[in-house]
């Protein structure tokens, strides 16, 4: 078999996992301070086919990747509004993000299916770095946004673990009445990381519309990405820089089956490969249930939980 | 919160009026049609003339209201299985893979099994089967949800995409007894004996009697039952239930695979009705995904569940008449809708349970 291949499935799978890394670290944000966001999918998608649509109509790579920001922060206002104002749940009001991102993403691309993509973003050439075997092409031959996106996993780990702003977060999420105390307002903190989560989901969405996608197709496109990368958020202990490693991780089991599927390695049925990144993520998960994992990890305590403060 | 001198506020409410639980479902459809509305008219198309057209094709013509109810016999079972694990708050997103799985296990069974039998116990152990490979498909994570307290979102919906490709593997990629032995990848039919007769020529199935027949025995089941009430207790406080001496894991689990079996046995009345066999097609109307939305707008009510499966089977099918027309409307604007509609439903159940209340105050911040 041909090295090269899985020189390339070794670069893809870091592809992936920028995807991966934006849309798990806007997951991780929004719920360090307490509010779950499972709308992730309906993001992406509303991200891409934004990006798509922008790009087509402006030709302009650098305003197809950022517009759709928008996007992510006005779905993560409804959400923010229902879920943190409304007191609804939010678990349901996550599903019911993804269903209405789903309809409307596959409503506004439909005169836009087939199409190719209208603007791409290139990779860049670091020269000599390239060049160097195995090395070269799977860690230097990406896109800017791609190493952006490991500094913002930096970022964001500085962030919450080294700031004073990222205390409040962490303890908005765990124990939002002693925030209250402070004289600190949940309400704000949740806001306002509801949103960035948003921006950051939709981010993910355009990046993975410009960079990845050949043209846009509902199914093809996200192909159930958004959960993946919520299942990452729990497998990287909702720490960021961890994200990174486990995107990694998880971007080559879903880049596998479709070099097996090229190389016509025919050792399993491909529907049975395809599986295989799920069944990972779903023994991850197992893994990390059993009750030494769950010490270590520490999942907000008060995640999912309205903050009410008369009901104290 | 204090806006200037006006200090606004939810108060409980003690009971909800009668009008506000219709009022609340109603306003939200109206607003999400409004919403579609506006992305109609951003595309160039007339929202009246694609609302008449949804509205005749899908509740008011003969053969629209029968196919709706065709559609809604499957949505209904999704739907109870979202309200029966919802209102117990275990999320359960799965029932689109447990309703395919049920799929495959009715057919297997409609294959294998129930060759020499009359329709009248074909057709129970086709469902009974079908039921039981959709629990079968929540067992793990029930289990896992149960015993170690792993969230039950994300383990059953990776189990969807896990269940989506077995569909295709048992169509394309392998050559068992599901599939039909010609070159042309499709399902095996299953016995004649294991099919209902569609009522006249519509396509409303018989499966629609058990489906609402169910929906009222849940709803019986889950008032009067002392396992109902378990459930009740602990849906409202998990401590309430345990020092009462219920058994969370046992409530749990059986919660959960119940739900996964409700799901299951949708997936096998398509089988008994429609379809007759493992067929693809299932996998693109996501009834499993709609069932949740139909449960949430529903409150997690077994009887407005029958209501709203058919106000959505109805969108759906008046919606893909919209693709044909004269002036094609992507049949996404039907999933648009759903969306919307429950996102607006959410919003209202607040203002359903508490009233907002808006009062003068002396300085801004000095009132309690």
């Amino acid at each position: 078999m041909n090295a090269n291949v899985w020189v390339l499935t070794f670069a893809d799978a870091i592809a992936i996992a920028t995807t991966l890394i934006l849309a798990s670290i806007g997951a991780m944000l929004t719920e360090r301070s307490g509010v779950i966001n499972l709308g992730v999918e309906g993001y992406l998608l509303m991200g891409a086919v934004s990006s798509f649509l922008i790009g087509m109509s402006t030709e302009n790579v650098w305003l197809a990747l950022f517009l759709p920001i928008l996007v992510g922060v006005a779905m993560a206002l409804v959400h923010a509004v229902l879920t943190i104002s409304l007191r609804a749940n939010q678990i349901v009001s996550g599903l019911a993000m993804v269903i209405f991102g789903t309809g409307l993403s596959s409503f506004l691309g439909k005169s836009a299916e087939g199409n190719r993509r209208p603007v791409t973003i290139t990779d860049m050439d670091l020269g000599a770095l390239s060049d160097i075997p195995f090395f070269g092409p799977v860690i230097f031959g990406h896109d800017p946004i791609t190493y952006v996106t490991w500094l913002i996993a930096i970022v964001a780990s500085l962030y919450l673990n080294r700031t004073r702003p990222g205390l409040v977060v962490r303890a908005t999420g765990d124990a939002p009445a002693t925030v209250d105390a402070q004289g600190v307002s949940v309400t704000a903190v949740r806001y306002a990381h509801t949103l960035m989560g948003g921006a950051f989901m939709g981010f993910a969405g355009s990046w993975f519309m410009l960079a990845r996608g050949t043209a846009w197709s509902q199914g093809a496109t996200t192909a159930g990405i958004g959960w993946i990368a919520l299942a990452l958020v729990v497998f990287a202990a909702w720490r960021p820089l961890r994200a990174v490693g486990g995107a990694v991780l998880f971007g080559f089991t879903l880049q596998v089956p479709f070099t097996l599927q090229a190389q016509q390695i025919n050792v399993l049925a491909p529907e049975i490969v395809k599986m295989l990144p799920y069944v990972v993520t779903l023994v991850v998960l197992v893994a990390l249930s059993t009750p030494r994992a769950r010490k270590v990890l520490g999942a907000p305590k008060m995640l999912g939980i309205p903050f009410v403060r008369d009901e104290r | 919160m204090i806006v200037g001198n006006v200090r606004i506020d939810f108060e409980p409410r003690l009971k909800s009026p009668r009008w506000l639980m219709v009022a609340v479902p109603v306003l939200s459809l109206v607003f999400a049609l409004i919403v579609a509305a506006i992305f109609l008219l951003a595309t160039g198309h007339s929202p009246i003339t694609a609302y008449g057209r949804i509205l005749d094709k899908g509740f008011l013509s003969f053969y629209g209201i029968t196919d709706t109810l065709g559609l809604a016999t499957p949505l209904i079972c999704t739907g109870l299985a979202a309200a029966f694990a919802f209102r117990m708050n275990l999320f359960n997103i799965g029932e689109e893979g447990q309703m395919y799985l049920g799929m495959i296990g009715g057919a297997w069974a409609g294959i294998v099994l129930v060759e020499s039998l009359p329709t009248l116990f074909a057709v129970p152990i086709v469902l009974l089967v079908g039921a039981a490979t959709g629990a079968m498909w929540v067992l793990v994570p029930a289990l896992l949800r149960a015993k170690l307290g792993t969230s039950e979102i994300v383990s059953t919906l990776l189990l969807n995409y896990v269940a989506l490709n077995l569909v295709n593997f048992f169509i394309f990629g392998s050559r068992t007894v599901l599939r039909d032995p010609s070159p042309f990848p499709d399902g095996q039919a299953v016995a004649d004996s294991a099919r209902l007769d569609r009522f006249g020529t519509t396509n409303t199935y018989p499966t629609l009697v058990i489906a609402i027949a169910l929906a009222v025995l849940l709803w019986v089941f889950i008032r009067y039952s002392n396992y109902g009430y378990e459930t009740s207790v602990f849906a409202d406080s998990p401590n309430t239930a345990r020092y009462a001496g219920m058994s969370a894991g046992w409530l749990t689990l059986s919660v959960l695979l119940g739900s996964g079996a409700l799901a299951g046995l949708g997936g096998a009345m398509y089988v008994v009705g429609p379809a007759g066999k493992v067929d693809p097609g299932l996998l693109q109307l996501g009834l499993g995904y709609a069932g949740i939305v139909v449960a949430a707008l529903a409150r997690y009510n077994f009887l407005a569940v029958i209501l709203t499966a058919i106000l959505f089977a109805g969108l759906r099918v008046g919606g893909a008449a919209l693709q044909v027309s004269s002036d094609p409307v992507p049949i996404s604007i039907a999933v648009v809708i759903q969306g919307a509609v429950l996102l607006f439903a959410l919003g209202g159940e607040m203002f359903r349970r508490n009233r907002l209340r808006v009062r003068r105050v002396a300085a801004a911040g000095g009132v309690a």
